[in-house]
């Protein structure tokens, strides 16, 4: 239960709010300011809940602004308040394009109006940006015009309340389209040694349709969970060494691909989008829904499989104290040979007071990046199985001011690599029914493997 | 339209001709600059220049006929809204406009002429109020939506005329029993039946029937994403399974919301299947398996839901003797991106996790921080590693201690401090086993400056003077400044110095303890130490008087006892933990407090007795085989009524004021120098009595 939203700029001072509960008085915002900067003072660990005069402050940051929510009761739902936050972030971002101090001050009569939509009495209401799109225009009515055209212009559909909330009827495609993308990313934790800490696949089914009226599709992946009833016992789940690759013709449209040995992986955590019908995803194990129009998340899913670093980086780091460093790199594609990896980066960390520096390479293009402090190796093209070398040396000031705290921050890996996932999962069809039109549809699906936030390897 | 003219405050007279001026000439840039003109207003409410803007009531009056736009309406409503809440009654004026709107054909007018008559608090505001939603009640089609919100309008109306919202809380009833067809107005008629009882600590808490919950729970597939996450998060406690059946088949409707995209979703899904954990007897490995992982998928989350959902594994970790729950330890490993509040959080979770299987890998992540640029990070993992050492057995201890002492090379004085101050802990605990890296410690003698680590250090070499041949020149480092010691410090050094004399009657321990005794009767400040001081004189003179009972021995026997072994305490109390459980995914949950702890007034939220509620958490058993859940054996209500009784033989010992000691994983939020790992722990203690009145409690 929200008792107030308030959007404050980056010193906490209140922007714009909107009270949904009469319990917190009016300045209780005011207080914010100064509780964050006592806090700042006092600790550097500034938690997102903060309780002053038993006013619970709830906040999240995003760009130059915080977005405080007030409540009243430690019994207030935290998870929901979060998730609420969060989400009215991107759907303010869907109107305003980007959400900062000034498109918010630009907008507030629009920002007003979708707090309102989105919450009443602290009770997050509809948060699909589609619907609300329907009647929360940014164009405004003109002001004194006679009532007589639009009469009831704004009114809230009534699928609002219909148990399909996510999708208005009556929507029309001349080419009816949907477009499925698997994007899984990797996070991995290593050491310079190669040991890897941990490895984990996150990946997400996005989902753009384009169809029209009310469609229901069924989605059909080589999950072990989901397949066990169709196939025989001698699938084993994939490692990624048997993960076979996804062939070019998937970029067409799919049917169920017979010819093909069938891989099965077990997904964990599936998360849903919640146009998805989780008893029946339940029960029989098939993913049907009637999607949102438009883009959306469909699924996603985490893999926790013990994966092979697929861009490896030796490092090797010599400090000449108060002259030089020295670093050496060789990085490898540890990818089919038939897959490449696109727009490589390797980042690579330098210390603060470093200078002059001169680069050796075979691949691509180093860059300097000093407010970073670091250097950027860039590779526009990784084919699979090959091993590019390069070298750095930086000046270090022949001075120390005071002994410097060593520099623990770790190399970091960008990349991609299209037409692969690394756990092997495969659609293997999307069947499109709209009962009442019949029309021809084209699913289309693609694939791309990619760094997560967290591809690090650490320096010790 | 710029926002630097909207946002200034502006005098009500320069508003007022902006609006004139446009009613002169209705043209369209006129148009423009009155609705500019009314966001200044609203504008100039978000700044707090009420008194200015109250003047404007009757300009705001003029544009309410204005059907067709609904800004304009807004921004009306808004007005209303704010100057009512500060001068209910200026408002007045406003109210047949309100009414008007309440009679609107538009429903979206109507929900916006509730909201403001809700919002003021003035009895013929709130006397319309009622008055509509009863009409709606009687009403038989009414927009959903509209019935949702007077539903919630009675939540805040409690706020004005309890008696009468008590007296239409049956209505409530009603609906959430038989509007079968209306999901979404069922939903918002339990939950503001919840928050009204919550409110008033006098009434019962909500009870819904199982069959009605059954109805509802049915309906969980067609809801909205927030409506299932209100509805998960208040069936706990309001509806209580009777049977074992009832509570399992509540599971298998629950369990697939564990895969909602939305966090609050799966989270309400959680606290549902742990509150119904407690009224069944096994449970399936995979549903375990599904719950450990639901949480794990909630940290790739933003990270202020990524912090309550660690803060929420701290709760679980602890909340069973053995945890239900399986974590692999390295997700919780440490990210160099992360917010600095999840790196603390994440670090107290990996001491939790900590065992002797996963404790090479937990003891590696930490000292890969505890070399951390953040200085309390840092400390936080020496201090992790040092308690790890206590809390675990003696081959744990021995890696533990490697690490300290590796990590003393650093050479960093606040880790140095810290290695100090937990080395003392695990000395108390393994008096014997690493005596011979003491000598390595007191190498460090120097670095001891905060009060901690001097109160260490002095118990260290005190403790092992046998094997440190110059423990009185490490000592009289200690000794120049009493005088500007902290009080703890001031205590330690005296004692010890009569500890030293006792040991080893010389002529130097003497002399050193007979110049403390004096400094610290004559010269200190300070009543307690003054009195200790004269306390330890008057029982050496005792000592020395021929006669007396008082031998060397039993002088030794008071001053420089045996100290009992520590052991550390991480456990909450049960009655905490069963209504901390209950609010998995609350704010409560961060703080690890219980609400009615912190709100003495509110009601304590504790498992509704069942037939079947498992009177002991350990009750459950964790099942392997893939034998479907939902077989009950038949002489469960037998032993239901056992527990039961159990549950009330049990005398809580456990006083309020139990709640005040935390537990050392409960985090100081407001971050005190010194990390929750540090804070005071309960120690068993059992000297004799006069030790222990003589020695003031000291922090471990």
């Amino acid at each position: 239960m929200t008792s107030a939203v308030y959007f404050c700029d980056n010193k906490g001072k209140p922007i714009l709010s909107r009270r949904f509960k009469d319990d917190v008085p009016l300045n209780a915002i005011d207080k914010f300011q100064v509780v964050l900067s006592d806090l700042e003072e006092e600790s550097s660990i500034i938690p997102p809940c903060i309780t002053h005069n038993g006013i619970q402050y709830l906040f999240i940051q995003h760009n130059d602004l915080y977005i405080v929510a007030l409540a009243t009761s430690l019994a207030t739902n935290i998870a929901e308040i979060f998730t609420f936050l969060h989400k009215m972030m991107d759907i303010l971002g869907d109107y305003l394009k980007t959400v900062e101090e000034e498109s918010i001050r630009d907008n507030f009569v629009i920002v007003y109006e979708l707090l309102d939509e989105m919450m009443d009495f602290g009770i997050p209401q509809i948060t699909e940006t589609k619907m609300l799109k329907k009647y929360i225009t940014q164009k405004s009515f003109k002001l004194v015009r006679a009532a007589k055209k639009k009469r009831n212009a704004a009114r809230p559909p009534s699928e609002l309340t219909n148990s399909v909330s996510w999708r208005a009827e009556g929507i029309k495609y001349k080419k009816n389209e949907a477009f499925l993308d698997i994007i899984e990313s990797i996070n991995m934790l290593m050491t310079q040694n190669g040991k890897v800490l941990r490895s984990e696949i996150l990946g997400s089914v996005k989902v753009k349709s384009r169809l029209s009226g009310m469609p229901d599709l069924k989605l059909g992946i080589n999950d072990r969970g989901i397949f066990t009833k169709y196939l025989d016992g001698n699938n084993i789940g994939v490692t990624l060494e048997e993960s076979d690759q996804p062939s070019k013709s998937s970029e067409s449209s799919i049917t169920n691909t017979n010819g093909k040995t069938k891989t099965n992986i077990e997904l964990e955590d599936l998360k849903f989008h919640q146009c998805v019908r989780l008893s029946k995803f339940e029960n029989e194990k098939i993913i049907t829904f009637i999607p949102p129009d438009g883009d959306f998340e469909l699924m996603s899913y985490r893999l926790n499989t013990v994966i092979k670093p697929l861009i490896w980086c030796n490092m090797k780091v010599k400090v000449h104290s108060k002259s030089r460093i020295e670093i050496f790199c060789t990085a490898k594609a540890q990818i089919k040979k038939k897959s490449v990896a696109t727009n490589v980066e390797i980042i690579i960390p330098v210390p603060e007071d470093a200078d002059t520096p001169t680069f050796k390479y075979s691949h691509g293009k180093i860059k300097w990046v000093p407010e970073q402090n670091a250097i950027v190796w860039k590779i526009h093209t990784f084919p699979g199985g090959k091993e590019y070398a390069m070298s750095a040396e930086l000046g270090l000031p022949s001075i120390n001011s005071e002994e410097e705290p060593k520099f623990k921050r770790p190399v970091q890996v960008k990349f991609q690599i299209p037409y692969f996932t690394t756990s092997g999962i495969q659609v293997r069809y999307l069947k499109i029914n709209e009962p009442k039109l019949q029309y021809k549809s084209y699913p289309w699906v693609r694939y791309i493997t990619q760094n997560g936030d967290d591809y690090t390897i650490r320096l010790s | 339209m710029s926002d630097q003219r909207i946002f200034t405050r502006y005098k009500a007279n320069e508003i007022r001709s902006e609006l004139q001026i446009v009613d002169v000439k209705k043209i369209k840039s006129g148009v423009a600059k009155k609705k500019n003109a009314l966001r200044k207003i609203i504008a100039n409410l978000t700044l707090g220049n009420y008194s200015e803007m109250l003047l404007l009531l009757p300009e705001i009056l003029k544009f309410w006929k204005i059907e067709d736009d609904m800004e304009v309406k807004r921004i009306c409503h808004e007005y209303i809204r704010t100057i009512g809440s500060i001068k209910p009654r200026s408002t007045v004026e406003s109210l047949p406009f309100i009414l008007n709107d309440l009679r609107s054909r538009n429903e979206k007018v109507q929900i916006m002429a509730l909201e403001t008559l809700v919002s003021i608090p003035f009895s013929k505001f709130s006397e319309e109020a009622f008055d509509f939603i009863i009409h709606l009640t009687n009403k038989k089609t009414v927009p959903e939506q509209l019935m949702k919100n007077a539903i919630y309008s009675l939540v805040q109306l409690d706020d004005y005329d309890h008696e009468r919202v008590m007296s239409l809380l049956n209505l409530l009833y009603d609906i959430v029993n038989h509007q079968i067809e209306k999901p979404t107005i069922q939903i918002a008629a339990l939950n503001a039946l919840c928050m009204i009882h919550d409110v008033d600590g006098n009434s019962q808490p909500v009870h819904i029937s199982v069959e009605t919950a059954f109805n509802i729970l049915e309906l969980l597939p067609t809801l909205n994403e927030w409506d299932s996450a209100t509805l998960l998060e208040i069936l706990p406690i309001t509806v209580v399974p009777q049977t074992h059946d009832n509570a399992y088949d509540m599971i298998d409707m629950v369990l697939p919301h564990l895969q909602h995209v939305n966090s609050a979703v799966s989270l309400s899904a959680l606290k549902m299947v742990l509150y119904l954990l407690n009224y069944i007897e096994e449970v399936n490995q995979t549903i375990i398996k599904r719950l450990s992982n639901s949480v794990i998928a909630l940290l790739e989350k933003p990270a202020e839901l990524q912090f309550l959902v660690l803060r929420n594994v701290i709760l679980l970790l602890l909340s069973r003797d053995q945890s239900l729950l399986k974590f692999d330890v390295p997700y919780f490993f440490i990210e160099y991106n992360d917010p600095i509040y999840i790196k603390d959080t994440k670090l107290e979770c990996l001491y939790l996790l900590s065992n002797e299987g996963t404790l090479p890998q937990i003891l590696d992540e930490l000292e890969e921080h505890a070399t951390d640029i953040d200085i309390q990070m840092s400390r936080k993992a020496v201090r992790a590693i040092g308690n790890l050492a206590v809390k675990l057995g003696e081959s744990s201890a021995g890696k533990c201690v490697d690490i300290l002492l590796h990590l003393l090379e650093f050479g960093v004085d606040y880790v140095i401090q810290e290695i100090i101050s937990v080395f003392r802990n695990i000395l108390r605990k393994y008096p014997k086993d690493f005596k011979n890296d003491v000598k390595t410690l007191v190498k460090y003698v120097d670095y001891a400056q905060d009060t901690e680590s001097r109160n260490a250090m002095i118990w260290i070499i005190t403790h092992y003077s046998d094997i440190l041949p110059d423990y009185l020149t490490l000592f009289e480092t200690f000794c120049t400044n009493v005088l500007n010691e902290s009080p703890e410090v001031q205590f330690s050094v005296l004692t010890s110095s009569i500890k030293f004399f006792v040991r080893y009657p010389s002529i130097e321990t003497e002399k050193l303890c007979i110049c403390l005794l004096r400094e610290c009767t004559e010269d200190a400040n300070n009543p307690d130490l003054r009195s200790r001081a004269f306390m330890y004189w008057r029982l050496l003179s005792l000592a020395r008087e021929d006669g007396s009972n008082v031998t060397n021995e039993i002088l030794k026997d008071i001053v420089d006892g045996e100290l009992p072994k520590i052991e550390l305490n991480t456990k909450l109390d049960p009655i905490v933990l069963e209504e901390l459980e209950l609010n998995v995914g609350s704010i409560t949950s961060i703080y690890l407090k219980p609400t009615s702890q912190i709100f003495r007034m509110s009601s304590l939220k504790s498992l509704p007795n069942s037939p079947v509620l498992n009177s002991d958490k350990s009750l459950l058993n964790v099942i392997d085989d893939l034998r479907s859940i939902g077989i009950s054996n038949s002489n469960d209500r037998l032993n239901g009524k056992n527990h039961n009784s159990n549950k009330n033989n049990n005398p809580v010992v456990h006083t309020m004021s139990d709640f005040d000691k935390p537990a050392e994983k409960v985090n100081h939020l407001k971050g005190s120098r010194k990390s929750s790992i540090s804070s005071p722990s309960k120690l068993a203690r059992k000297p004799s009595m006069l030790m222990r009145k003589l020695t003031l409690k000291k922090k471990f």
